[in-house]
């Protein structure tokens, strides 16, 4: 009866602890993250106080984060809505950026990974942009060909878009960015 | 016969009847509390094993970005990761619109010096320990007459290297101490077009990392 309780409590012991633990650091971590809008970002995954999760994270793959001062990697995985974003529909990025000495959009799959397009455009860097007579930033992404800034999406499936922004003044304040500081994405319509 | 008399052996009859019902209850209460308790040391051993694991992951990282590059920038020259070369894994969350070029140093020989000229495309040099993380960051605008220079050592050579500069004299080297002896120097350039790759690519391989001595 001794061994059969004592196999129980290190069998939920190390089951719930190690599968707790890979749950916890599979992904880019829960903790100190920060949600500004539809993006999300992790202040301190780049500092060198990360905390023990990031650095887990960091230690289960080929990462080389942004380091805080360098710059600043911001992830949407919803528009502003909340809705998923998806291949199958139209998306418009505009706003501000924030003032960084270079920034780039990227989209990428949602394991972070580039998407194998066929159109070899997969980014939109701040000195590629074709800016409107304001000056402002707008972005069509999509799967069919639009005019203007065109960010080709897969035809369908989920995706993310990247932001980076390059040496900027506000990595080390980035959880304190209010949304209206970040591109809007909107959803134009769906197919 | 009074009813006096008869009292007292009623009343065992009436126990003997109620006992094994108590005790049934007091059984399953008893095996209840006794798997809660299980439970909540199983649970309390989980806690410390996810600790415990969480905090190992990095220490026993095998596959962590400066385990893999480790090789890389032996020649004195940092080496290009983007594409990744021959035989060695892709960096995860790669940015099309910048190139990166590391080299792996080893402090058990010794400090070593890192040299990097600027250029006109933004770059950023990163110290990055090993089992992941940014231990030190640095820009070229922080350049002096465009070349940007630190020596990355660890505490041990921090110390000896104060205790051996002069009274008085201040030190005309950045110092930088790494928290773990093996690391890795990122040099990242950043692309405005990508006309600009193979500029990008010439500044971030140019980055120099040596021994200091």
């Amino acid at each position: 009866m001794r061994v059969l309780e004592l196999a129980y409590v290190i069998a939920l012991g190390a089951g719930l602890g190690l599968a707790s633990a890979h749950y916890a650091v599979a992904e880019r971590p829960v903790v100190g993250r920060a949600q500004i809008g539809a993006w999300t970002t992790w202040p301190k995954s780049g500092a060198r106080d990360s905390d023990p999760y990031m650095r887990a994270y960091l230690a289960r793959g080929v990462h080389l984060p942004l380091g805080a001062g360098e710059g600043l990697l911001l992830i949407a995985e919803r528009d502003d809505a909340g809705q998923p974003l998806d291949g199958r529909c139209r998306y418009g990025v505009s706003g501000v950026v924030p003032p960084a000495r270079g920034w780039s959009l990227t989209v990428a799959d949602p394991a972070r990974r580039p998407l194998q397009l066929t159109v070899a455009r997969e980014s939109f860097s701040h000195a590629e942009i074709v800016r409107d007579e304001r000056g402002g930033l707008r972005i069509i992404a999509a799967a069919t060909p639009e005019a203007g800034n065109w960010l080709p999406l897969p035809p369908s499936g989920r995706f993310l878009f990247l932001l980076r922004l390059y040496d900027t003044p506000i990595s080390s304040h980035a959880g304190e960015l209010r949304p209206e500081a970040l591109p809007r994405i909107s959803r134009v319509d769906c197919r | 016969m009074s009813m006096l008399d008869q009292a007292p052996l009623l009343a065992p009859a009436a126990e003997r009847t109620r006992i094994p019902a108590f005790g049934w209850r007091d059984r399953l209460g008893r095996s209840l509390r006794r798997i809660i308790l299980l439970t909540l040391m199983g649970l309390v051993l989980a806690g410390i094993v996810h600790i415990l694991t969480v905090l190992l992951i990095p220490i026993m990282a095998e596959r962590d970005a400066s385990s893999v590059y480790a090789a890389l920038g032996s020649g004195g020259h940092a080496e290009l990761i983007t594409p990744a070369p021959d035989g060695l894994p892709a960096l995860a969350e790669p940015d099309p619109n910048s190139v990166g070029a590391v080299c792996g140093f080893d402090l058990t020989g010794g400090p070593v010096r890192v040299v990097a000229q600027t250029g006109a495309l933004p770059l950023g040099l990163t110290l990055h320990r090993h089992g992941g993380g940014v231990a030190y960051a640095i820009t070229d605008r922080a350049a002096i007459r465009g070349v940007l220079e630190f020596v990355v050592m660890t505490q041990e050579q921090l110390d000896e290297r104060l205790a051996q500069d002069e009274d008085g004299e201040t030190a005309r080297e950045l110092r930088v101490v790494s928290p773990s002896p093996q690391g890795l120097i990122l040099a990242r350039v950043m692309l405005r077009r990508p006309a600009d790759r193979a500029d990008a690519e010439a500044l971030a391989t140019s980055v120099a990392c040596g021994s200091a001595d």
